[in-house]
């Protein structure tokens, strides 16, 4: 039968739609990514291990030299704590236990003896007193500057002509300081590159198949708090098709069940399935959503994201699969209709099936394609609202998925942070475009109808 | 026509009951007071509630009581998160902030879909219309909620932050209805409605875009293959002619059935953006309702909803109607 399928005419002009071809490519790409997250390579637990200092930006971005500096110091007090806490154990696994809980993923503290370590860690401290000198002394520079500018505006206030050679001392010594400022800005730089580089030899940075792992988990950066937003990223494309599949297939499912049904048998099945349509349509559908979000609030079982986080979709998909079923029930009640009336069905009525038969057998494997489609369509349509849910605070809870990312990352967007909300669009965005096209490739193919 | 005005009536009586017995019980699978209160709560405040709700009641009579409420439209009752305030007022409060979005939304949004697609179906085939085409698929598969946030940051928080001299968008927000006199009135005047509103109803504007082109050019395009146009060309009519006087008029019944269609969508808001931009419409009032498990407001709300989407569904169906006497008899 599928042979079948792939010799008929739709499927040869589905096969030579290039660009349906290319994101059917696209979509078997985020199918391996997610088959990982099943699979476990990419686990939740590495969604939630902090991989890079808060807020670090990806690819060809680097922090300004404040937050640098910051970063550098906040490091080296991870480090510290732990070296003098270490100081006091003699097991020389307890130290090294202490040492690797500054880990970051793959990156962690040297493997040496622990007096290599101490001795590092000092020439840290002596390049991180270095660094404090030099920025304090731009400190002051920068401090000179605005206080001479007050004071220079104050004599203005009172009386210029009397101040006059004061305030030509205060422009003097801020041309003296707008002198040093730059110089030190770069001496600044420069023993922030000794820190670093000392922090580096301390805690190098992993090379080789680990280091390539270490490359994937920062390229796009990390949240605010510290975790990676690569990670988050992908295990976010598990989520979505958990929930795509899940909410497609009961909606699929559930919509041609009923709608062929009601098409079919006619009389009070009709009236009935209808009736249904009509009284779940006539709720908005973000607010059915939300209230069947609702029945579901303190339970639990499935409002305890943080020990079942599997659990905690289970409102999500009762939510959606609810309300998303109605689109495919009226679409497949009116193509059931059209075929009930063709001349196959009569010949299989006069030949003596039975009705249930008849339409399990002969009408429903012909709506076939509408069914193919509006799975497509219901899997973009759940992806795209578990993004609106989360933000409303009603969607995925305890794991990582796009919704939440967005949601985690807006307020980050207004100091000038993109990362988070930028990773989430654009993988969210490849994998709906790619439906898209697929979706519209499907109906040219199969839907004789659809006008292109 | 009056008799099938009665038909669509009558048939949407037991939809809307329906729809309120669904409410009604959705509402109460898991006891709402303990919603609400959590487990903390001592017995006393829960019994209160309890009682204030009439929950210790049958079932019965609670939907009895229920129904009769929202058919007198009779919503003084207070609500459980704002302390003070009945559900009549905060729905009386919140019924023209999210009016004064949604109508201009769907306003523009229609005019300018239709005129996208008249110039896809001009040029049909030709690379402004592949390019339209392109253009309404990317903008289709971009999440609502990125549009906000990346048109909220770059038309709104940026230039207000760098001091631009042009920065006419407020970051979130709304205020009250201020009349054209300074005094109190019914709407807010157009500055300052284009200071809080204005940047949500474009965002709404852009997203809604790559539906409402997509559906307005198939309906374009389906009406090019018809016979009139045959006769209007054979006739000798000019090709703008024919389109945007012709087919402009015959395509106009799939419109207007488009956009009855989304007028349900004009009361209830557009709640994404509300919830974004802080403004207190219809839509915001529920999500927070929800959010803090405030049950009388819950109830009643969607109980409006409801109500004011079967009504546009009975105006849609008369609408069609009108355009259409065909539909009459079936």
């Amino acid at each position: 039968m599928i042979r079948r399928f792939l010799k008929g005419r739709a499927a040869r002009k589905l096969r030579r739609n290039k660009l349906a071809i290319a994101s059917m490519a696209v979509i078997s790409v985020y199918v391996f990514v997610a088959l990982l997250g099943f699979v476990g390579v990419i686990s939740q637990a590495s969604t939630q291990e902090r991989v890079l200092p808060d807020k670090t930006p990806g690819w060809l971005e680097s922090k300004p030299v404040d937050d640098r500096a910051a970063d550098a110091i906040w490091l080296a007090d991870r480090i510290g704590a732990r070296v003098e806490r270490a100081r006091e154990e003699t097991d020389p696994e307890a130290v090294r236990r202490l040492l690797d809980e500054v880990s970051m993923a793959e990156r962690s503290i040297i493997d040496a003896p622990f007096e290599e370590i101490e001795a590092l860690y000092a020439t840290v401290q002596a390049e991180l007193d270095e660094m404090y000198e030099v920025f304090d002394e731009k400190d002051l520079a920068v401090d000179d500057i605005i206080s001479s500018q007050l004071r220079i505006q104050r004599y203005r206030e009172r009386d210029a002509e009397r101040f006059a050679d004061r305030i030509a001392e205060a422009e003097q010594t801020i041309a003296e300081a707008q002198a040093r400022v730059p110089d030190l800005s770069v001496a600044a730089e420069s023993e922030l590159d000794d820190v670093e580089a000392a922090l580096e030899s301390l805690m190098p940075t992993p090379d080789g198949l680990r280091g390539a792992v270490y490359t994937l988990r920062t390229c796009l950066g990390s949240d605010n708090q510290g975790r990676s937003i690569m990670m988050k990223a992908l295990f976010s494309v598990r989520i979505a098709f958990q929930i795509g599949f899940v909410v497609a297939i009961a909606c699929v499912i559930l919509g041609t069940a009923l709608g062929a049904a009601g098409a079919f048998f006619a009389g009070w099945v009709d009236y009935g399935v209808m009736y249904l349509v009509s009284v779940l349509s006539s709720v908005p559908s973000l607010v059915l959503l939300a209230v069947i979000v609702y029945i579901f609030f303190g339970s639990p079982i499935f409002d305890n994201p943080a020990e079942r986080p599997g659990l905690a979709l289970v409102p999500v998909y009762a939510a959606m699969g609810l309300t998303f079923w109605v689109g495919t029930c009226r679409v497949i009640r009116g193509e059931v209709m059209k075929i009930k009336g063709l001349e196959y069905v009569q010949a299989a009525t006069s030949i003596g099936f039975g009705r249930v038969y008849t339409l399990v057998k002969h009408v429903v494997p012909n709506t076939a394609h509408l069914m193919f489609i509006n799975f497509a369509l219901l899997f973009i349509g759940a992806i795209k609202s578990e993004v609106i849910l989360s933000f409303l605070g009603l969607g995925v809870k305890g794991q990582p998925s796009w919704g939440r990312m967005i949601s985690q990352g807006k307020d980050d967007v207004i100091i000038g942070f993109f990362w988070e909300v930028g990773a989430a669009s654009v993988f969210m965005f490849g994998l709906v475009l790619a439906f898209n096209i697929l979706t519209d490739a499907l109906q040219d193919a199969f839907d004789p109808r659809h006008v292109d | 026509m009056w008799a099938y005005i009665f038909r669509k009536l009558l048939y949407n009586v037991p939809v809307y009951f329906g729809a309120l017995l669904l409410v009604f019980l959705a509402l109460r699978v898991q006891d709402p007071v303990y919603a609400y209160l959590g487990p903390e709560a001592t017995g006393e405040e829960v019994e209160r509630l309890r009682q204030d709700m009439g929950l210790d009641k049958p079932v019965v009579v609670q939907f009895g009581v229920y129904l009769s409420n929202v058919l007198t439209f009779d919503f003084d009752i207070p609500s459980w998160n704002q302390k003070g305030y009945t559900v009549g007022e905060i729905l009386s409060r919140s019924w023209i902030p999210s009016l004064s979005i949604t109508v201009p939304q769907i306003a523009l949004s229609t005019v300018i879909g239709v005129l996208i697609a008249l110039l896809s179906a001009y040029f049909r085939g030709r690379f402004i219309d592949r390019f339209l085409v392109i253009a309404a698929v990317i903008g289709m598969s971009i999440s609502f909620l990125v549009f906000i946030v990346f048109g909220q940051f770059f038309l709104a928080a940026l230039p207000q932050e760098e001091g631009w001299e042009f920065a006419p968008f407020a970051v979130q927000g709304y205020e009250h209805w201020i009349g054209v006199g300074g005094e109190e009135g019914w709407f807010l005047r157009p500055s300052v409605w284009a200071h809080y509103c204005l940047l949500p109803v474009l965002i709404g504007v852009v997203v809604s875009m790559g539906y409402d082109t997509r559906f307005y050019r198939a309906v374009m395009v389906e009406e090019t293959g018809r016979d009139y146009i045959t006769t209007a060309t054979a006739k000798g009519a000019t090709k703008p002619k024919i389109m945007f006087v012709h087919m402009l008029k015959n395509a106009m019944i799939p419109v207007v059935t488009r956009v009855m269609s989304t007028l349900p969508f004009v009361v209830v808001g557009s709640i994404l953006l509300e919830m974004y931009f802080s403004i207190p419409g219809m839509g915001r009032e529920i999500i927070t309702a929800i959010n803090a498990r405030d049950f009388p407001v819950i109830q009643y709300f969607v109980a409006v909803f409801a109500l004011i989407f079967i009504i546009s569904v009975i105006l849609t169906d008369v609408l069609y109607a009108v355009f259409d006497p065909r539909v009459r008899l079936s």
